[in-house]
């Protein structure tokens, strides 16, 4: 399967640097997942999940804020306001789930794809 | 003939001001080195945000031929324009604060030439205090941002500008601080915040005529984007304003403190001069009393 290049930059810095298969981001008008080779986009980003799906097939969730995404054909460029990696295999899992849902909270408006993200959160637990 | 006495306490008081000297010096190179990090880091989100800008920017070049947006328009004869300027809360940081003080005063004197109203906003207590004393007025004051920046009360307080400028109340906003650049230089960085300065976003050759912009009116994601990048500016106007703050203080300090030990150095030379003539006096009493009893 063609890789794709996935960098994701939150204020603190660059968190995610990596060759990727797939990315699934919340968009403004929807979601949609990015695989290699997909159209020039500039998509503005709601609160919501990022789901990556690693070069071993792994899969890695990254909740966010908000921001902005832009998508070239072999790679895409995730601007967001503020993140916290899900880690499945992580140790302290409880820790981080419970900053995802505090960063989604706060991110504000009660809306679907809050909820939508919470209950994908949940799914993760 | 100097006082011993007034010598030594002159010698143990110099020798205290090293002391705080090279405490400060040592307090601002620890938190230049945080600020330095933090600094560097949300330099590379700025420079994406506004790799991003520009391509959009350029995508709505293309296709009107001119940006028809608020953000972008320029007005070429501005009438009333703001001036936000970033001190620092403290002094003792060589001629920072002075630096940035004196850019302003002479963009407020162009500005005035140029029969322009300006509005001033401030930062930081220095330069607050500044223009308190020469009985310029300010729209708007804050302090203890610029020695703890934060995101929200940086973009709360760049929103209200940026709501006059929309609403036509305001036709330019700038932004200057005295920024970073390494451990013995900081920069005066006057920046145009609003409209966005279109030489500063470079528009490189890339085909872009495919890309889909969503939501696909233009101006629903321009606008958030370019408030972004006005928020994250000022946020990093702070950011830098307060690495370069910590540098001309360490540097100020470093130089007290090398100042300190000469004096003690001069004092000391002064005070071993001074007791050896005492001694060289007393020497010659007690011999020409001994020479007059005999």
């Amino acid at each position: 399967m063609e890789l794709m290049k996935l960098e994701i930059v939150t204020p603190l810095g660059v968190i995610f640097n990596d060759e990727i298969k797939q990315v699934t981001i919340p968009g403004s008008e929807g979601e949609f997942g990015v695989l290699a080779g997909h159209a020039s986009l500039v998509s503005l980003l709601d609160a919501g999940v990022i789901v990556i799906e690693t070069k071993e097939s792994k899969e890695l969730s990254v909740a966010i804020n908000g921001g902005y995404v832009k998508v070239e054909e072999d790679k895409t460029l995730c601007v967001v306001d503020g993140a916290v990696a899900i880690d499945a295999e992580g140790s302290d899992l409880a820790t981080a789930l419970a900053n995802a849902k505090e960063l989604l909270r706060k991110a504000g408006e009660s809306n679907v794809g809050i909820a939508s993200a919470m209950s994908k959160i949940d799914r993760l637990a | 003939m100097a006082n011993l006495k007034d010598i030594k306490r002159k010698i143990s008081s110099v020798k205290g001001t090293q002391k705080t000297t090279r405490a400060m010096k040592l307090v601002s190179s620890s938190k230049l080195k945080k600020a330095e990090e933090v600094a560097k880091r949300s330099k590379i989100y700025a420079t994406k945000l506004t790799e991003l800008l520009s391509e959009i920017a350029q995508k709505m070049n293309q296709s009107d031929g001119d940006i028809d947006n608020i953000f972008f328009k320029e007005n070429k004869n501005p009438s009333k324009v703001d001036i936000v300027f970033v001190s620092a809360d403290k002094g003792l940081c060589g001629g920072f604060n002075y630096q940035t003080i004196k850019r302003t005063n002479k963009l407020l004197k162009e500005f005035d030439e140029a029969g322009v109203e300006v509005r001033l906003s401030g930062i930081g207590k220095k330069g607050i205090a500044f223009y308190k004393y020469n009985k310029r007025d300010m729209i708007n004051e804050i302090n203890d941002l610029s020695s703890s920046p934060s995101y929200e009360r940086a973009s709360e307080f760049i929103s209200v500008l940026v709501e006059d400028y929309l609403q036509g109340k305001t036709d330019k906003i700038v932004l200057v601080y005295n920024g970073y650049v390494n451990m013995i230089t900081q920069e005066i960085v006057e920046q145009q915040l609003l409209p966005v300065d279109m030489s500063k976003i470079e528009l490189n050759s890339v085909s872009m005529s495919e890309l889909e912009i969503e939501p696909d009116d233009d101006d629903t994601l321009m606008n958030a984007l370019v408030k972004k990048y006005i928020e994250y500016s000022m946020y990093y106007g702070l950011l830098t304003s307060l690495a370069g703050e910590h540098s001309a203080r360490m540097q100020a300090m470093d130089a007290a403190t090398k100042n300190a030990g000469e004096m003690v150095q001069k004092l000391t030379v002064k005070y071993n001069k001074a007791r050896q003539e005492a001694i060289t006096t007393e020497l010659i009493e007690i011999i020409s009393g001994m020479e007059s009893l005999k």
